[in-house]
């Protein structure tokens, strides 16, 4: 009997009674309806996820048109428990409908003009970020993180930007200036005068009514938790900044500005008008060019008073294997380290458990940039008194605690990560700053080249350190100010006496960069990097050594300047390969994945599980499930409901903690009400599945060891994760005589198998559904293979993604079902804690076959 | 394919695809080229016929259709591949007539592609 008869033998039968008694058959009709729409949002889900792996080829219209359907699928969802739980979800279309709006503004490319102008660092949220651009995302972050000290304050957002472009009539300006600069072919000469323009009028627009005293506000309450004399610094947080690009000093900053509303709106325009500027115009022609329109938000924090400042790279970017990480530093205010104005002092720092410094190069120190001491704000560099010089900026203790920031950052952020930090006078560190580290690998063998280099002239050997590494050819040119770059002709190795971030205009032109002092560290370099100029800095008195003009190479990996040009050196560029991640289309689909596969909503015995606490498309899935599996247990509850039937324990020889609802003729009649035996099971695709767990050694009761590494995966969320979290609650069995509904949350995985098994061949399912676990994704990964592999031996269809796996077989004769399903009795125990053991992919293979073989003892002896 | 450079052309009004397919199949050494608009990559082809051909389906102007059909009559030794995230079966069937090697649905794992092309080239050596 199909299921739709069996709905109708019960609505003809006795149980339209009750006003709030529906047929339970009805009621369990509804439950799968939940269930389908449920499970179809969350596969589109799990698929996008998936297609940022780099493997697909993918384009705007997929994610498109996955969205819509996700969306569809969601209003499905939210509609079909509502319909089951008669309204109890009532909140819920109306809470979804901010989501869906957020989802369409990033497919709009709006999402950064829809929220509040002003937002407290520590209360950004991911679905902010669009707003408060990359850096206070990265900060805000850290604010909540106990290991790192960050200065507290707020973010005027890019809502502001788009306000005041707005209010100002200068949106048909900036559109037009996006539009330049996407083009392919920019009118160059508007491209000249449109953003002076821009900028003009930008620095002087009028804020938004309000604006100014609600930013007063925040100034009071950052005042009142700040020491005087407080002042602050206004930096920039461009759209993309710190996600993908570094834009390192590509945009304006102020530093010690007076805490007055005035100053700081006036500091915002300057950071918001540097977007118009020749320097991030060329970088972004250069480094971003489909990136698609930017606005600037700005973090306004309090300044440090800063007794020594600098950067730590939490990798040597030299030699990303090295298990070395490298930090420069100097007196006083680190923009004038960032910006290459002062000499500084060098460590190399070894990356064990308890770092260790390996290296210590010390530079005199005759000069640090520090607050004027006025009012009015601002910063000069100063002269160091004679005795201070030569000292390191930071003591060993310092410095240890820094090195021991980095690793957290790096671990925390999961990529190596380029960090700007200040130590004030009573040597508390703050982290200012923290953004991934663009490393270049060179594997690249260099045979027999030795032999060929001897015949050419050596300029200079161990030459000063690598900022870039790669080889470059072309003559000399040498820059003393920066009107000299206008000069600068294509294919020139630019040399200078220092390194600025200036140099950015030319470096799509240079063939090469050496400049006598400098730092890797610096944004120049950081700079090279991303443009892939090779370049040597700190190279003393190179200056002298070549008549400009005069052809030199550059060998920025051996550290070496040949005269004239080494062609040999130059056939072993290393090709460039297109950076995936760059693309507009990845970017949009991670920013979908972020407002929508984030599991926050994740124990549903906490206060905050309920539809008001959902943040995300994921959230609002699991809401909707648990709330309409608890709807069926709640039912069962109800005597009035199920009369004679509870949600029943089963008294079996194992611990699976199993309720069973039955809806019809899952129990023989005569079984006890509670601590149901197995004897009394008489739905058939549930005892089949039982009859699996039960199987000698199948069901694995010894607790695995897990790691602390494994632990710590299970409580935090890492960004990558699409589809992880902590699932609690019931095992729950929905049976009726050829139905089960069969849920499992083992901790934090989350299992579940629906089946209808008659004589009927046709009408015969099983759907398979397996997704979590305790450990790192790559564990869980492997557990999901192992499944899936399997479940593939056993003729299952199956669908793997991350740690999701899905899995459908159909259409057997009830025998083929039944001894299917007590298979996947058998898996369920087999497989129920063993991710912890899935360190290697042999691992998988030697499982999977043990499995098959039927020797389920080898988690036990491998454990 | 071992002794000639295998010639690929790639029209895509989605930039991306472009690229992506240039970096695989640069990197395994076939000359490709790429194009958004279909008219441009039509005069490419009658500049200097390509061995193979993959285009989107759903383009403005010209369509894949119109590619398929076009490139068929050019050079019958041209193998074309449609690529689209929208293949209704009569379109499909519609292609086989017109004599479209493959036909594959976006979106697709790179690595699908190029077992597909490489059979393509198989068969072409084979048709010598």
């Amino acid at each position: 009997m199909a299921l739709s008869d069996l709905l109708k033998g019960f609505l003809a039968k006795r149980w339209r009674t009750s006003k709030a008694c529906r047929p339970l058959p009805l009621v369990f009709f509804q439950f799968r309806e939940v269930l389908k729409a449920n499970n179809q949002a969350l596969e589109l889900i799990a698929d996008m996820g998936e297609k940022l792996s780099g493997e697909y080829l993918f384009d705007l219209r997929y994610v498109e048109s996955t969205v819509e359907e996700m969306i569809a699928a969601m209003h499905h969802a939210i509609a079909a428990v509502n319909t089951l739980t008669q309204d109890q979800c009532a909140a819920l279309p109306g809470i979804f409908v901010p989501m869906e709006a957020r989802v369409r503004a990033i497919l709009g490319k709006r999402d950064d003009r829809e929220g509040p102008a002003l937002l407290w660092l520590a209360e950004v949220e991911a679905r902010h970020w669009p707003l408060v651009g990359g850096k206070a995302a990265h900060l805000s972050e850290l604010l909540h993180n106990p290991r790192v000290r960050v200065p507290e304050g707020f973010v005027i957002t890019t809502r502001l930007f788009h306000d005041l472009l707005d209010l100002n009539g200068l949106r048909p300006e900036f559109d037009r200036f996006e539009q330049l600069l996407s083009g392919h072919l920019a009118e160059e000469e508007e491209l000249a005068t449109l953003p002076r323009l821009l900028k003009g009028k930008l620095l002087s627009a009028e804020p938004p009514a309000g604006f100014l005293a609600a930013l007063a506000d925040s100034l009071k309450r950052l005042a009142s938790i700040s020491e005087a004399p407080f002042f602050l610094a206004v930096r920039s947080s461009a759209q993309e900044e710190d996600m993908d690009f570094s834009f390192a000093g590509q945009f304006h900053s102020v530093l010690q500005v007076p805490p007055q509303a005035e100053a700081v709106y006036r500091a915002y325009l300057q950071v918001a008008a540097s977007l118009f500027g020749a320097k991030a115009i060329n970088y972004r022609r250069q480094v971003f060019p489909e990136g698609g329109p930017i606005s600037i938000a700005a973090c306004c924090q309090c300044m440090i008073p800063a007794s020594a400042s600098g950067v730590i790279y939490s990798v040597d970017p030299m030699e990303p294997g090295s298990q070395s990480m490298v930090a420069v530093g100097a007196l006083g205010q680190g923009q004038a380290v960032v910006e290459g104005q002062v000499p500084t002092d060098f460590f190399r720092l070894s990356k064990g458990e308890l770092p260790q410094i390996v290296e210590r190069v010390l530079a005199a120190k005759h000069q640090a940039l520090r607050p004027t001491g006025e009012a009015a704000g601002g910063l000069v560099l100063q002269m160091v008194p004679e005795g201070q010089t030569a000292a390191p900026c930071l003591d060993e203790q310092t410095l240890l605690e820094l090195a021991g920031v980095a690793i957290h950052l790096e671990t925390f952020f999961k990529r190596p990560q380029d960090i700007e930090w200040t130590v004030n006078p009573q040597g508390d560190l703050y982290i200012l700053q923290s953004r991934p580290l663009l490393i270049t690998e060179n594997t690249k063998g260099k045979p027999l080249l030795a032999e060929k280099l001897a015949g050419y002239e050596l300029i200079a050997a161990e030459a000063g350190r690598v900022a870039y590494q790669g080889i470059g050819a072309g003559p000399a040119f040498r820059v003393d100010t920066l009107a000299d770059l206008k000069e600068f002709p294509e294919g020139a190795v630019l040399i200078s006496h220092r390194d600025s971030s200036q140099f950015v205009q030319v470096m799509q032109r240079a063939a090469a960069i050496v400049t006598e002092v400098g730092t890797p560290a610096s944004h120049m370099a950081t700079l090279c990097r991303e443009l892939r100029v090779p370049c040597l800095v700190g190279v003393p008195d190179i200056l002298a050594r070549i008549t400009p003009g005069e052809e030199i190479t550059v060998d920025a990996e051996d550290r070496r300047i040949y005269r004239g040009r080494v062609g040999e050196l130059l056939t072993y560029q290393a090709t460039t390969s297109m950076d995936l991640h760059l693309a507009p289309e990845f970017r949009m689909l991670r920013r979908v994945l972020r407002e929508v596969s984030r599991l926050y909503l994740v124990d549903p015995l906490m206060q905050e599980f309920k539809a008001e606490g959902c943040k995300t498309f994921h959230d609002v899935l699991r809401f909707i499930h648990e709330t309409a599996v608890l709807h069926l247990v709640e039912l069962g509850r109800d005597d009035r409901c199920l009369p004679g039937g509870l949600a029943r324990r089963l008294d079996l020889p194992i611990q699976a903690g199993i309720l069973a609802i039955d809806i019809g003729g899952g129990i023989a009649p005569d079984a006890p009400p509670d601590q149901i035996p197995f004897a009394a099971i008489r739905s058939i695709p549930f005892r089949a599945i039982l009859q699996g767990m039960l199987f000698p050694g199948a069901w694995h009761q010894e607790a695995m060891s897990v790691s602390f590494t494994d632990m710590m995966h299970s409580m935090l969320t890492t960004p990558q994760d699409t589809l992880s979290g902590q699932y609690t609650g019931h095992n729950i069995a929905i049976i009726s005589e050829n139905y089960v509904n069969l849920c499992f949350r083992f901790g934090y995985h989350f299992n579940i198998i629906d089946a209808f098994c008659h004589e009927v061949e046709r009408d015969n399912h099983i759907y398979f559904r397996f997704l979590g676990g305790a450990t790192d994704l790559a564990k869980r990964s492997r557990r999901a293979t192992l499944i899936a592999t399997i479940l593939e031996a056993f003729d299952f269809s199956v669908k793997t993604r991350g740690d999701l796996v899905i899995a459908r077989t159909g259409n057997l004769i009830q025998g083929e079902m039944e001894r299917t399903l007590e298979i996947l009795g058998r898996l369920i125990g087999f497989t129920r804690q063993l991710d912890v053991q899935m360190r290697d992919d042999q691992t998988v293979a030697r499982y999977a076959e043990a499995f098959l073989m039927g020797d389920y003892d080898i988690a036990a002896r491998e454990g | 394919m071992s002794n000639k450079i295998c010639r690929l052309l790639v029209v895509d009004d989605e930039a991306i695809v472009g690229k992506r397919l240039q970096q695989v199949f640069s990197k395994i050494g076939f000359e490709i080229e790429t194009y958004t608009e279909a008219a441009a990559a039509m005069a490419a082809m009658a500049a200097r016929p390509f061995d193979l051909v993959v285009t989107d389906l759903k383009m403005a102007g010209m369509d894949g259709m119109e590619v398929l059909r076009r490139v068929r009559g050019m050079n019958p030794r041209t193998q074309v591949i449609i690529i689209t995230g929208y293949a209704s079966p009569e379109t499909a069937e519609l292609a086989q007539q017109q004599g479209v090697f493959a036909f594959l649905a976006k979106p697709f794992r790179l690595d699908e592609l190029k077992q597909i092309i490489f059979r393509a080239l198989e068969e072409q050596k084979g048709g010598n």
